[in-house]
């Protein structure tokens, strides 16, 4: 039993990044905006400093770690750069009532 | 026809003979606990499973390695299991214990054992093709809720489901549009997580009001939140909290499990506790799992009638829009393979988090359709007087 590669992964691939918190190196790819894949090593799990300091949590899944947010961000941040394409073409959506965009609508 | 060169087609390689690596949970502790030995046909083979005078329950191949005896239509007798045929006394280890008209048992009279864990009201076995006991650190998460007091008992649900593999059921836990189609859920929140031998489903959710319309006056439940993990091939917990419109949580903890009979079947069981809401009395409360308990049946039926006509598919065609499907086969091969050959790239965490805004725009649209077309219908004179 083999397993096929993701169709999707033809039209764009899963793209190398360093966390910008920690340096840990990790494959992402974007689909949109709000979409995010990531896939981790050992070393990157190992250098992850939010996984480290992540204690097991309550019920029967507490082990089971969502995220780390640092590389969150790390992410979201070389999309906005554009050093990480996003499939989607649709530009990332603004507040207009925010001040911190009202560059983006003077 | 369309020329084939333009066709898409569906690639499905045989489904494997060899049957997952890991624990598998064969029910309820209660159901095998009276005395009697159970039949289980499992992992393409008949096993015997019964509970000694010592309450302690084990896991036999069913056929006496004497006669051929099915020791499933046997006795228990102390703490072995006695054989219709002949009476041949087998103990839970494996080893025959006393034939009552032989002078000794023979030598290397062993049948095969399965290793067992009783936890939290369910019985498990381990499955390994290459015949190794558990590793160390390889197990199943204690249920608190389970032993709580101010949960209710399991409410089980056990369904056979011939014509399938059991892969149908795992790639359920990656397929968010099909909850909202098959289970009548609305996922607004949707991430998996795989790493090591366990898959989380990261699950936010809101009320379908076209599938369990509000009656006024009462508490309607409006959302729910759950985390649910894969431990091993088989064997998944969710953790689940419904909300409701007046604030209250509910909290409630799923299991969905499986284990194959052959390669193309397999018996499906869920099972619910719920914390028992203040006010309630432990019969209203069992009412009320039942109630949830029930719902997810339905959902469950509708993916049976799914795996009944679908074909199985090595290649699907995915939109953004969906989940990890590649990606969860590739975590959940490493139980199909020698435990030496389990690669790096099979146990990796891998992330996956799906952006919902589309299918909830989508899903709204469908919901308020669903909604008018039954005001319309209650609306309409033809339909006056009409009581069924």
């Amino acid at each position: 039993m083999s397993v096929r590669p993701d169709n999707r992964l033809a039209d764009v691939a899963m793209t190398p990044l360093a966390c910008t918190a920690c340096g840990a190196g990790v494959e992402v790819r974007k689909s949109s905006w709000d979409q995010t894949s990531i896939q981790w090593h050992q070393d990157a799990v190992d250098a992850c400093v939010e996984r480290r300091a992540t204690t097991v949590g309550a019920g029967p899944n507490g082990a089971a770690f969502a995220g780390c947010a640092a590389l969150r961000d790390s992410v979201r941040a070389a999309a906005v750069r554009g050093d990480l394409r996003v499939v989607d073409e649709e530009p990332l959506k603004a507040n207009p009532e925010n001040p911190e965009h009202a560059d983006d609508h003077a | 026809m369309t020329a084939t060169d333009d066709v898409r087609m569906i690639e499905a390689e045989a489904a494997p003979t060899r049957y997952a690596r890991g624990w598998h949970c064969l029910g309820l502790e209660r159901d095998f606990a009276d005395g009697t030995p159970h039949q289980v046909s499992a992992f393409g083979e008949k096993l015997v499973v019964f509970a000694g005078e010592d309450g302690v329950i084990s896991v036999l191949d069913a056929y006496c390695r004497h006669m051929g005896g099915d020791l499933s239509q046997g006795t228990v007798k102390g703490n072995e299991i006695a054989c219709p045929f002949h009476d041949w006394r087998w103990g839970g280890d494996g080893r025959c214990k006393a034939i009552p008209y032989a002078r000794r048992v023979p030598l290397r009279a062993r049948t095969a054992s399965w290793p067992t864990l009783v936890q939290d009201g369910m019985l498990f076995v381990w499955n390994d093709p290459e015949g190794n006991p558990p590793p160390e650190g390889v197990t199943i998460p204690r249920i608190a809720a389970a032993e709580d007091p101010e949960f209710t008992d399991w409410h089980w649900y056990t369904v056979t489901i011939d014509g399938s593999n059991c892969r149908e059921i795992v790639d359920n836990v990656v397929d968010m549009a099909h909850f909202f189609y098959v289970h009548f859920s609305f996922p607004t929140y949707f991430k998996n997580v795989f790493e090591g031998h366990t898959a989380t489903q990261f699950m936010e959710g809101i009320g379908r009001e076209d599938i369990r319309p509000r009656k006024p006056g009462t508490n309607a439940s409006v959302g729910n939140s759950s985390v649910a993990s894969y431990h091993g091939p088989s064997f998944m917990i969710d953790d689940l909290t419904y909300h409701y419109e007046d604030g209250m949580d509910i909290p409630a903890v799923l299991i969905n499990c499986h284990y194959p009979i052959d390669a193309n079947s397999f018996v499906l069981q869920y099972g619910i506790v719920v914390k028992k809401m203040p006010g309630l009395n432990d019969e209203e409360a069992a009412a009320m799992a039942q109630r949830m308990g029930d719902f997810i049946r339905i959902g469950f039926e509708q993916d049976v009638a799914i795996w009944k006509s679908k074909a199985r598919i090595d290649n699907p065609l995915l939109c953004e829009e969906d989940g990890p499907v590649y990606q969860l086969r590739r975590w959940y091969e490493q139980f199909y393979v020698d435990a030496g050959k389990v690669t790096r790239e099979m146990t990796d965490r891998f992330e996956f988090e799906i952006d919902t805004t589309r299918p909830n725009e989508a899903w709204r649209r469908e919901v308020e359709a669903n909604l008018a077309a039954r005001d319309a219908a209650a609306n309409d004179p033809a339909d006056a007087g009409q009581t069924v």
